[in-house]
């Protein structure tokens, strides 16, 4: 840390939140895509979630879309490379909800509002993690929901049905939830 | 002194650095925990773009007054969020941590800075960055200083204070105690004692054995004294006795001898009338008989003379003046030639020295001697007499010897008394009253007078006229009277 006179200071400054402003316009332009976000924080989930035991250790960790896609490739791009743990992530888009077995993180796309009760009853407590952007999705019996304050992407979280599938959602993750719901829905 | 507070002054100072030390390394592992617990609870709100949370989070920093600011920046070195104390936080320049740092931290007037990467399963998402000033440190520092200070302060004042009771308790008692040594022995002053300390310690015991020693020496100095005293009293009592018993003897035998002369010129005057007058009616055993008693009376005559000459030296003052005594023994020789005319002598005389002394009393010395000499070589076919002077361990001896009948030496030291004699009146005539009259002079001179025989092989007799000086230790050879 070099300490530097006051003036210089000062045009740093002003020349900072210049250039701030402009990449603000410029961001605006190629604003990250809603979905960009989401895709990240998809994989995110993945870190602060306990999962159970792997059946086979070198087994990838699947990351399922359920419906019609929203991400594209910007799912792929974002897990491209990474990894959880020692599993590397791949994306998988699944339209049987047998295959979900496989995933474990599941997004749940909007197209399947209707039947997403009974699918998600399907699942029992198959350790999946739910996720997805459609209104009551927590309600219905799933684990997080996407949702857009301020322009920011947030989410609303359900202890109790994380919890009913094995899954342990971390105090870190939970802490940055809007709300947390601690009890599942009554069954109909 | 001098040496102690030096090293009390360098124990602080040591321990001043030490604690400013340790307290800066706990305070970087303190900002280091801290900026952990950070970076592992905002390592969530980072991934999830929540700086309200990531502000939550640095809130916690609150509990830490010392904490001035805080900040977490994201990977593009914007601040996500920031916390601060009382005035607005001044961090803006994204912390500089070498790629192979996960922390550093850096010191600016009076804050310590923390820098960490939040970096969870080695993914990097940001770093936190803590400032915290230095003035708690700067405080207790000055708290442990001023203790410190304190402690050397109450240090140095006890080292002062038991320094200055050893001094008044050890060293001053010790320093008066060898002064009055050092007194007693220049001085032989055993009356001086040393101070006691009032103490009931071994330094007063030193002190109490050490008078006790000299009270000890001056009870039997005392004691010693009165002895010798006693002593001298009681010589001077004896010599006195001595003198008065030898005043009345002397003063008797000379009244004595005085009264003598009348009836013994009676006895010679008349009896030499008879021998003339009567001459005619004595037969010749009667004539004998007359003669035997006119030698007797003559012999009387001639001791009650010698008494009398005796009485009279007794009495005699010595007046020294310069004699030459080789000049004395001329006059006393000459005196006496008429005794050895005719005799065949063969003279040694070697040379005499001049000496302070009483002429007239000395040549009654020489003349007595050499009277002896005369007497007891008679019989010799030739008498050899020698006389002269030898040096005996300094002191001048003057010396008459002959080769005549001798004496034992046994009974030298018997020669000197009054009417003593080793020869039978039969062999050699004489009274004895001589020598006692020679050692008479020569003591009252000073001198001493000795002799030595052998029977037959003849005599003789050594003396001086001057004290002995008293340093001068007695002579193993010499046989004093
Ligand atoms: N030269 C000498 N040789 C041997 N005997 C001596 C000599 N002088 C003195 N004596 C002894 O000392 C004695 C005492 O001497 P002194 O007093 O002179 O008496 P006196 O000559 O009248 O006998 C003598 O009787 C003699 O026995
Ligand atoms: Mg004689």
């Amino acid at each position: 840390m070099t300490r530097s006179t006051f003036p210089f200071r000062s045009l740093l400054g002003i020349s900072a939140v210049l250039v701030l402003s402009i990449s603000a316009v410029l961001a605006h332009a190629s604003s990250p895509n809603e979905y960009d976000v989401k895709a990240a924080y998809l994989y995110n989930f993945g870190l602060f979630v306990q999962w159970p035991a792997a059946p086979e250790p070198d087994a990838a960790f699947t990351i399922c879309v359920f419906g019609v896609d929203p991400f594209g490739k910007v799912l792929d791009r974002t897990l491209a490379g990474q990894s959880i743990g020692s599993q590397s992530t791949i994306p998988r888009r699944i339209s049987n909800p047998q295959d979900a077995l496989g995933c474990r993180i599941l997004f749940v796309s909007s197209s399947e509002e209707n039947n997403v009760k009974q699918f998600l009853s399907s699942l029992g407590k198959t350790a999946v993690l739910t996720v997805s952007d459609m209104p009551q999705f927590l309600d219905r019996g799933g684990m997080i929901q996407f949702m857009v304050v301020n322009n920011r992407v947030r989410f609303e979280v359900n202890l109790a049905a994380a919890r009913r599938a094995g899954l342990t959602l971390s105090s870190q993750l939970v802490k940055l939830a809007v709300t947390v719901e601690t009890s599942l829905p009554p069954e109909k | 002194m001098l040496v102690s507070a030096a090293a009390l002054v360098l124990a602080s100072g040591a321990f001043t650095a030490y604690t400013w030390l340790t307290f800066r390394a706990a305070m970087v592992e303190q900002l280091s925990v801290q900026a952990r617990i950070i970076a592992f609870n905002s390592a969530s709100a980072l991934l999830f773009n929540d700086p309200v949370s990531a502000q939550k989070t640095l809130g916690a920093l609150g509990a830490s007054p010392s904490i001035v600011d805080a900040a977490i920046y994201d990977n593009g070195g914007g601040v996500f969020a920031r916390y601060w104390r009382g005035r607005k936080s001044l961090i803006k320049a994204f912390p500089q941590i070498s790629k192979s740092q996960t922390e550093a931290h850096w010191y600016t007037h009076g804050e310590l800075s923390l820098a960490r990467r939040i970096e969870p399963q080695g993914k990097p998402l940001g770093v936190v960055l803590i400032r915290c000033e230095l003035g708690e440190l700067t405080t207790r520092l000055e708290g442990y200083a001023a203790i410190t200070a304190a402690v050397l302060a109450a240090c140095l004042g006890a080292a002062v204070l038991i320094s200055a009771g050893v001094h008044r308790s050890v060293s001053v008692p010790v320093i008066r105690l060898a002064e009055t040594a050092r007194l007693v022995s220049r001085d032989k002053n055993y009356s001086l004692r040393a101070a006691a300390t009032g103490s009931r310690d071994e330094l007063d015991f030193l002190i109490q054995s050490f008078n006790g020693m000299l009270e000890e020496i001056q009870q039997r100095d005392a004691s010693l004294q009165k002895a010798h005293d006693e002593l001298e009293r009681r010589v001077e009592e004896r010599t006195g006795l001595l003198h008065a018993a030898n005043k009345e003897l002397e003063a008797f035998s000379y009244s004595v001898s005085h009264d003598l002369r009348a009836p013994l010129r009676h006895i010679s005057g008349f009896s030499k009338i008879l021998a003339e007058e009567n001459r005619d009616q004595l037969n010749a055993d009667g004539r004998h008989y007359l003669a035997r008693i006119e030698e007797g009376a003559r012999n009387m005559g001639r001791l009650v003379d010698d008494l009398l000459s005796m009485g009279r030296i007794s009495r005699q003052e010595v007046v020294r003046r310069p004699a030459d005594l080789n000049l004395l023994w001329q006059e006393a020789w000459e005196r006496l030639q008429p005794e050895f005319e005719g005799r065949k002598i063969e003279w040694r005389i070697g040379a005499l020295p001049a000496a302070e002394c009483d002429p007239g009393l000395i040549k009654l010395v020489f003349t007595n001697l050499l009277s002896n000499a005369v007497k007891y070589t008679r019989r010799r076919e030739c008498a050899v007499i020698e006389a002269g002077q030898i040096t005996v361990d300094g002191e001048d001896v003057i010396f008459v010897r002959d080769n005549g009948a001798g004496f034992d030496q046994k009974y030298a030291h018997k020669l000197f008394g009054v009417f003593q004699r080793l020869h039978r009146e039969e062999d050699f005539e004489g009274a004895g009253v001589g020598l006692a009259t020679v050692q008479r002079i020569i003591h009252k001179h000073g001198g001493r007078i000795w002799a030595e025989g052998k029977v037959e092989c003849g005599a003789a007799f050594f003396f001086t006229l001057v004290p002995r000086k008293p340093s001068r230790p007695k002579p193993a050879n010499s046989v004093s009277s």
